[in-house]
């Protein structure tokens, strides 16, 4: 098996588009909130780590945007990042392999309202009124935003990437799952460039609200959003990093030993090494203090200044600890990341030998 | 590209179809042949555009339906049922499915490390409830809020099935849910041959669950064009001259992939070996496929290069075969460049006008199929297909079955959005 190495990385977060400098915020354990966009109108202000406007010299086509959930945006972004900071030559985009982490889905709020005002009458739902009139108010490739799949391959559309892939769905472990997949690909010799990363946004009116009712933010929970991207390679030259492991847990396997992490995982974490958590809610990230609980290693949360963004979560804290590594000052970044399912997933990047 | 040393092989299959709950009713249907496009009956499709499905034989999932088909029972059901799990239809046909597969290949708690690897649907959007906080044109969130007698879910959790399917069975190892739309099944398959070959795993409980029999589901494929307009029982003719779109199905397919090996240690009997697959992108059209099919053809040449096999090497080809315009003369083109001039000869079937559009469990039913040449020395036919297109220069099996003794089969999926998967099943040793 070969070594995989970081060529690239992109991320699309609070702190805005670009990667670097996002572990200096995490350090510094700055929240970047502000009140978000999406959830103005809806559920008024809402404190959240959400993506500034996005340029519009890298943005996406308008187009293109008409057809994407929000997330999809933010991925397409993202990727188109991650492949110019890699700079690999456009002819070898028909064979990267593209693994992403993405979350539920999210379309565009006028589209579903506009259907429901069609299919609501005295507040109960027609079933006949949905099929004969609600379905026809909406824009006719509605579904094109709602489909999980889409995250990934808007962007790899508008990038032209062409190689193995796959969308896993995420509550932090997927996305690890992703790049778990992205480093095979490469350390097996099955291609020779992968991009890896997670996309998604908590800031979703419906996934907010759900969110709200299952009693999160009452427990700290932080609404987060963003993308993050890996460009991957064998090629040590003018690499960024070395990714030296990857390993993820279930939920069941880590219900029943929290320890099990810290104890195969994290035995040789030293006093030189850096822990970045990318907890998804509170119980998470007390879960994974407390399993740090005696650490030699130094311990960051980047949940801190990106909130909780879902599938992206981890992405963003991958992008951060890569930051962070790039400053000398540490040998290994440990990134563990878990989400409200109980899951937990862990990247290691080292230093290029 | 790296040889695999250990190879998967297939020791347990369960599936839900329109031909019923369980593998043999699946092969029992795919050999009998005819088509299971009915009249939707699960809701009242009669103000939709698309009135037919391939539809499980349930109108509504309860504990005692699963019960009933599982042998079993126990508080978890009825827990599930009271937190509207089985509103979600795919939950339940993924956890008969996986229930089937664990028992066929023999499997208990010395296999609790087993990973799950399982392609999973779009959440379910239930619309009725927002009704109640719909006023002048929008939803009142703070009345929503603070509504908390209601037992609302807007939308269901995508990973549901996947969930109840690990607590049922108590299984430990890493759970991955492959969110690819129509292309999951395959590459859910693909992903856990993977997992085993590279000694990630070493035994793998994967396939997958969905329905869109549902109103925000088949409204929103309709809205996309992709049904086909006919309410008739041919609505969905594969590769036919007179095609105009697919048929939504639903239920689940899932497997038991373990090392040859392992397999061989405890006795398990052998279903199939995989023995190869390959994933592209089309990277091309949200709207359309690649109409020259090339990223499906590398996908199939991979395929190909990792089994070993050259094109004469393919007995069976389970095509994608949606039924609609674009697909199969794309997936033909495909096929014939894969192939060169044994596509001349080669047989080619698409179930898709038995038992309808599994969307992300498409793949895996279809590899179930895959099973029926192993298994009963027979090859599905084309449900609906009579009449020839000249665009679709592939030898497709007509509506009947066909006997024949093949040694290797491929089954294609692609998804929405251009994701690719062919994957390549090989008779037992």
């Amino acid at each position: 098996m070969r070594d995989v190495y970081i060529s690239g990385a992109a991320a699309v977060s609070a702190l805005g588009f670009d990667w670097r400098g996002m572990g200096a915020a995490v350090l510094a354990g700055a929240p970047g909130f502000s009140a978000s966009r999406q959830l103005l109108d809806t559920h008024g202000t809402v404190l959240g780590a959400q993506v500034p406007v996005i340029p519009v010299q890298i943005d996406v086509d308008a187009r293109s945007r008409k057809l994407m959930s929000h997330p999809a945006r933010l991925a397409a972004v993202a990727l188109r990042l991650a492949l110019h900071g890699a700079a690999w030559p456009q002819q070898v985009r028909e064979e990267i392999a593209l693994y992403l982490g993405v979350g539920a889905s999210g379309c565009a709020m006028d589209e579903l309202n506009r259907m429901l005002a069609e299919s609501i009458a005295e507040r109960e739902f027609s079933q006949e009124r949905f099929g004969s009139a609600g379905l026809a108010a909406c824009n006719p490739l509605f579904a094109f935003q709602l489909m999980n799949n889409f995250t990934l391959c808007h962007g790899a559309i508008l990038n032209g990437t062409g190689g193995a892939n796959g969308a896993f769905f995420s509550r932090g472990t997927g996305t690890v799952a992703a790049l778990a997949e992205a480093r095979w690909h490469i350390a097996a010799g099955e291609c020779a460039r992968a991009l890896a990363g997670g996309a998604d946004s908590a800031m979703h009116p419906v996934t907010w609200a759900q969110l709200v009712r299952d009693g999160y933010p009452a427990r700290g929970y932080i609404p987060g959003e963003g993308a993050g991207v890996l460009a991957l390679s064998a090629d040590a030259g003018g690499a960024l990093a070395r990714l030296e492991k990857i390993a993820f847990h279930s939920a069941r396997a880590y219900a029943q030993a929290p320890l099990r992490l810290t104890g195969e995982e994290l035995a040789d974490a030293a006093s030189d090494d850096l822990i970045v958590l990318a907890p998804w809610g509170s119980s998470a990230r007390e879960r994974l203090h407390g399993a740090l609980e005696g650490t030699r290693a130094r311990v960051v949360d980047a949940s801190i200044v990106f909130g909780d963004a879902l599938a992206a979560a981890p992405a963003l804290a991958w992008c951060a600890a890569l930051d962070l590594l790039q400053q000398g000052q540490w040998r290994r970044a440990f990134v563990l990341s878990a989400g409200i399912d109980g899951g937990i997933g862990l990247a290691v990047l080292g230093h290029v030998p | 590209m790296t040889r695999a040393v250990t190879r998967a092989v297939i020791t347990g299959a369960g599936a839900v179809s329109a031909f019923g709950v369980g593998l043999r009713k699946l092969f029992d249907g795919l050999v009998a042949g005819g088509s299971r496009i009915a009249p939707i009956h699960s809701f009242d499709a009669a103000t939709f555009e698309t009135k037919v499905a391939c539809e499980v034989d349930v109108g509504v999932i309860t504990p005692a339906w699963l019960q009933g088909h599982m042998g079993t029972s126990g508080p978890l059901l009825h827990q599930l049922q009271l937190a509207g799990a089985w509103r979600d239809r795919k939950c339940g046909f993924g956890l008969l499915a996986a229930v089937e597969a664990w028992r066929m290949a023999g499997c208990g708690a010395g296999e609790r490390e087993a990973s799950l690897v399982m392609a999973l649907g779009l959440e379910q959007g239930f619309m009725d409830d927002f009704a109640p906080y719909f006023h002048d044109g929008q939803i009142d969130w703070q009345e929503e809020a603070a509504d908390a007698g209601r037992a609302i879910r807007f939308r269901s959790d995508v990973d549901l099935c996947a969930l109840i399917v690990g607590e049922v069975l108590q299984l430990d190892g890493p759970v991955v849910v492959n969110a690819s739309a129509c292309a999951a099944g395959g590459l859910a398959l693909a992903h856990a041959a993977s997992l085993i070959e590279r000694g990630a795993a070493d035994i793998v409980l994967c396939g997958g669950a969905d329905s869109m029999v549902n109103p925000f589901g088949l409204g929103g494929m309709s809205r996309l064009g992709a049904p086909s307009p006919r309410a008739q029982q041919d609505a969905c003719r594969p590769f036919d001259r007179r095609r105009d779109g697919l048929v939504i199905g639903e239920g689940a397919a899932m497997f038991v992939l373990e090392s040859e090996e392992r397999a061989a240690r405890r006795g398990a009997r052998v279903l199939a070996r995989v023995l190869g697959y390959g994933s592209t992108q089309d990277a091309y059209r949200v709207t359309a496929p690649r109409p020259d099919g090339a990223a499906a053809q590398r996908a199939m040449q991979l395929a190909l290069a990792r089994a070993r096999l050259d094109a004469s090497g393919i007995g069976y080809i389970n095509a994608h075969g949606t039924g609609t315009p674009l697909n199969d003369v794309a997936e033909a083109r495909a096929i014939r460049g894969a192939f060169g001039f044994h596509a001349d000869t080669l047989p080619v079937s698409s179930i898709k006008g038995a038992i309808g559009h599994l969307m992300a469990a498409s793949g895996a039913i279809e590899a179930a199929a895959c099973l029926l040449p192993f298994e009963r020395g027979i090859l599905p036919g084309t449900a609906n297909h009579l009449e020839k297109d000249a665009q679709c220069e592939v030898a497709v099996i007509g509506e009947t079955a066909r006997e024949a003794r093949v040694d290797a089969v491929l089954s294609n999926s692609f998804g929405f959005g251009g994701q690719n998967v062919s994957l390549i099943l090989g008779r037992p040793c």
